[in-house]
């Protein structure tokens, strides 16, 4: 492993939601977008939100909010983009964050017992513990309950 | 990683277009290709050619309308894309099927960009109903596949309904599974 490999292996971004940040791997992503316009529409994908518009591509919405400190999205938000490989093909996903990131080296340490499966270790600064999250299970992590299903069928019925 | 300026590039640059009919139900957009529509209708005005099918296996449709010499199934847009009940008032009759929407509000024919492939996080139902996603005037509509309303089982189990409860079946509904 080269130096700078070694460097970007143990570099994160720190993500604010609330009053909690949280880290991602600084390899997987790739830009901090202003907040601009969520694009919703009817899916039936759990965790997605909507899309958002960046530099030409479309890229999905993950709403982690309610996962990470159990609330809703942030009116106004900023989205941290990252790069997932879905069925072999890279991606970009986003996910809503309250405010500016901060780009850390530090030491990862292993996960407490404890820790969601979403948690890939943890880092210490000063007296903080910040928990590394694991994008691609964090993304997979369901707490939406199901849509309510129409009970009206129309001017038909 | 830096903070990115505002997006000056919209997505539909460069894109072939194609025109649209820009509907709503239960509040969203959505868009369909204007060459996959047959005539749009008041859900009023084909109130009285309806016939009301008794099944229970593809609960979105609960009406055939009989349109000149063919018939069609009515899908409630509400319940196919699982939204809160609303009172649709129009009906997209479909070209190329034998399917009809009940939709909300149409909102508008217009131009819009080429579709977009639906990014690969999408994994639901969604997959199978739309063609893709598309800009325009600054809002990301997705575009339904007009075959994606009634998958072949479901017609399969519409005409045997149909068959069983003795309704009329004109016959050029024969045979349209084989899509």
């Amino acid at each position: 492993m080269t130096a700078a490999a070694a460097i970007e292996k143990s570099s994160f971004v720190l993500l604010q939601l609330g009053r909690r940040r949280f880290g991602l791997s600084a390899a997987i992503v790739t830009e901090l977008a202003p907040p601009v316009k969520l694009h919703v529409f009817a899916h039936q994908t759990p965790m997605v939100a909507g899309v958002i518009v960046r530099r030409g591509r479309v890229i999905p919405v993950y709403d982690v909010t309610p996962v990470l400190v159990g609330k809703k999205l942030p009116e106004r938000r900023f989205y941290l983009v990252a790069s997932r490989n879905i069925e072999g093909q890279e991606e970009l996903s986003a996910i809503p964050v309250d405010g500016e990131c901060e780009l850390v080296n530090a030491e990862l340490f292993p996960t407490p017992e404890d820790s969601p499966k979403y948690v890939a270790g943890v880092l210490a600064i000063g007296e903080e513990t910040i928990e590394i999250l694991d994008f691609e299970k964090l993304v997979r992590t369901s707490t939406a309950s199901p849509a309510p299903r129409p009970v009206e069928l129309g001017p038909f019925a | 990683m830096t903070i990115s300026s505002p997006e000056q590039k919209p997505v539909r640059r460069g894109r072939a277009s194609e025109s649209a009919i820009l509907f709503t139900i239960s509040g969203l957009p959505f868009a369909i290709a204007s060459s996959a529509v047959h005539e749009i209708r008041s859900a009023d005005s084909l109130s009285g050619s309806a016939t009301e099918i008794g099944q229970s296996v593809v609960p979105k449709v609960k009406h055939l309308v009989h349109r000149g010499n063919r018939s069609y199934f009515v899908v409630n847009g509400c319940a196919h894309f699982g939204l809160k009940a609303a009172r649709p008032t129009l009906v997209l009759i479909l070209r190329d099927s034998p399917v009809a929407i009940l939709v909300d509000k149409i909102e508008r024919m217009a131009d819009i960009s080429a579709p977009h492939a639906l990014p690969l996080a999408f994994e639901g139902e969604e997959r199978r109903w739309y063609r893709g996603l598309s800009y325009t005037d600054d809002v990301i509509v997705p575009v339904v596949n007009p075959a994606g309303f009634l998958t072949r089982h479901e017609l399969r189990a519409l005409e045997e309904a149909l068959q069983a409860s003795h309704a009329e079946m004109p016959a050029e509904l024969s045979g349209t599974v084989a899509r």
